[in-house]
């Protein structure tokens, strides 16, 4: 498989050019603490952020989940100091960023995916090391470190999106920074590129204690990456916790299918339980109830059944109910910059 | 702060819009020297004859003419930011904003300083050969060299005044257009216009003249006066552009 014509190596191969050597010598980092209280910000009549607050952990990764125009991507700019928030406070171990001292070294952000298209991904990269104050050969390291040491002297406007994201995590990393804010990163990435900064992450937060929050509009993209989650709907927090915490609230929430020869029967008693039921030919669908709920009834009846499973993970389930309807207060708003990109 | 000018110094050589602009300047300045140095001493034209120092004066201000040029460098070092959305970076690595307005103010001061004096010899060259070829090549010393230093100094400041109208605009397109149409549209109409010209001294446009024109024109600063004026220009734009435009939100 290619990687967006970089040079293919073998996964394994990546994962440790990945994991090991390029990555500087401290093996751990200084633990940050991201807390973020009472944020609240409206373009025009759109609340686009409200009386939202959160903390992100050291040494895990968060995702910050939400649909399109949920506030995310508003949030994160106010917690980098790009934009000024109405109210509240987004702080780093209790400093907001624009007094960190060394910025580049605290946080580092994938916001963008946009470069000046004649400038190569090489001297992108050093603009920032001089304007930090890094040694230029960070520019290299962090090139080896995102896979893209072969395409550094191109120009960055013939990279592809793949390339442009990986560009932009390099970014990010130049400063080492025990913080990673990252803004849908796996738009763009083929899935070699996804499992790769799956386990990137993975090994930054848990391995280098940093901390680490993604955010993304799927809960399947991240369901195999993140620890905790924090959940917005409309611009405000709807849930904030754990993945076992958000999985065991997701017990009895499932879409059970059934198929077997004789389901008529079997759907008038689930309807007279007081499930929901459609049918389609010798097909089920049974919301808000367990595989085990389904099968007792069956067996109570006496139907015959020959498939009988989860629908969805259960996990997806939950994460829908949480933020629809959100997404209706969300839709009409064209001038908030998430709904805008 | 030295590490910022540089961080732009390295912006600035890492694309070719210095050396489009660079050499656009050179044969800027080379075909209007042509041009004068042919045109001298012809009776219909109105310039002074080869070897009179009115002619030598006007032939090396020539270079001035390039004053949109270095505008429109600077304009781009502001406004390249936003156009490719590398604001964001930037300003993550520097979130004291007004710093990277400074920061590019000192940058493209001192790098117009160094390609104005490319730009002036180029200009100082061009009329000696072909001035020499017509009979008189101007010396280098006393009015002849204040003129060429005048017009460097014209350019650089024009540079800054791009990136101060960069930062005020932050559209570079729109900026740059809007540059074109006031410099040759706007104060052209109020240098002609009796009523108005009174105050074509206190403009951009006039304060260049004051630094660089020897020709018999309207009302003007004096060279120094005019210096400062078109400085300040640059300077309050950038610090209104500093406080209005380049502090917003980063969308």
């Amino acid at each position: 498989m290619r990687l967006d014509g970089i040079t293919p190596a073998a996964p394994d191969e990546r994962h440790r050019r990945g994991d090991i050597i390029s990555i500087p010598s401290t093996a751990t980092v200084d633990p940050v603490r991201v807390e973020v209280r009472g944020l609240s910000k409206s373009f025009g009549q759109v609340h686009a952020v409200t009386d939202l607050g959160f903390t992100v952990e050291p040494g895990s990764v968060t995702g910050f989940l939400g649909p399109n125009g949920a506030g995310k991507t508003t949030t994160l700019r106010m917690l980098l100091g790009l934009m000024q928030p109405d109210a509240g406070t987004a702080t780093f171990n209790g400093a907001p960023y624009t007094a960190l001292p060394a910025p580049l070294r605290t946080v580092g952000a994938v916001l963008e995916t946009a470069f000046h298209p004649a400038r190569t991904g090489r001297n992108h990269l050093r603009v920032y090391c001089r304007a930090a104050g890094l040694p230029l050969s960070r520019a290299d390291e962090v090139l080896v470190q995102v896979g893209l040491a072969d395409a550094g002297n191109r120009r960055a406007g013939g990279y592809s999106l793949g390339m442009r994201q990986r560009l932009a995590l390099a970014t990010a990393l130049l400063g080492d920074p025990g913080v990673l804010v990252l803004d849908e990163p796996a738009n763009g990435l083929d899935p070699e590129g996804i499992q790769w900064l799956r386990g990137f992450l993975r090994h930054m937060a848990h391995d280098q204690g940093r901390t680490v929050l993604v955010s993304s509009h799927l809960l399947s993209e991240v369901e195999q990456t993140v620890d905790r989650v924090v959940i917005v709907g409309a611009g405000r927090l709807v849930r904030e916790g754990s993945m076992e915490q958000l999985r065991s609230g997701a017990d009895g929430a499932g879409t059970v299918l059934v198929r077997g020869p004789d389901v008529a029967r079997l759907a008038e008693v689930l309807r007279a339980d007081g499930a929901e039921v459609t049918q389609e030919d010798g097909t089920l669908t049974v919301h808000g109830t367990t595989p085990a709920d389904v099968g007792r009834r069956a067996f109570a009846t006496g139907v015959e059944l020959h498939e009988l499973r989860s629908r969805t993970s259960g996990l997806e389930e939950i994460y829908f109910q949480l933020t629809s309807g959100s997404e209706q207060f969300a839709a009409p708003s064209p001038t908030v910059p998430e709904a805008s990109r | 702060m030295i590490r910022l000018v540089r961080a732009e110094w390295t912006k600035l050589f890492t694309t070719k819009v210095w050396l489009g602009l660079l050499l656009g300047a050179v044969v800027m300045v080379i075909g209007f020297s042509v041009l004068f140095t042919s045109f001298a001493g012809n009776a219909q034209s109105g310039i002074p004859a080869v070897g009179t120092p009115l002619y030598e004066e006007l032939a090396l201000a020539t270079g001035a003419n390039a004053n949109i040029l270095f505008l429109i460098l600077g304009i781009i070092g502001m406004t390249q930011e936003y156009r490719h959305r590398t604001a964001t970076p930037t300003f993550l690595t520097t979130p004291r904003r007004g710093q990277v307005v400074v920061a590019k103010l000192l940058a493209y001061a001192l790098v117009s300083v160094v390609f104005a004096l490319v730009v002036v010899a180029v200009n100082y060259v061009t009329v000696v050969i072909h001035a020499g070829a017509r009979g008189a090549a101007p010396a280098l010393t006393g009015d002849n060299l204040e003129v060429l230093l005048s017009s460097a100094l014209a350019l650089a400041i024009y540079a800054v005044i791009g990136v101060g109208l960069g930062a005020l605009l932050k559209n570079q397109v729109g900026a740059i257009v809007g540059a074109l149409v006031y410099l040759f549209v706007v104060e052209q109409v109020i240098r002609s216009i009796p009523a108005t010209s009174g105050a074509y001294k206190w403009m951009p446009g006039g304060a260049l003249e004051a630094l660089t024109a020897t020709f018999q024109g309207p009302e003007l600063l004096g060279a120094w006066q005019g210096a400062l004026l078109l400085l300040g220009y640059g300077l309050v734009a950038a610090l209104l552009g500093t406080l209005l435009a380049v502090r917003r939100d980063v969308v």
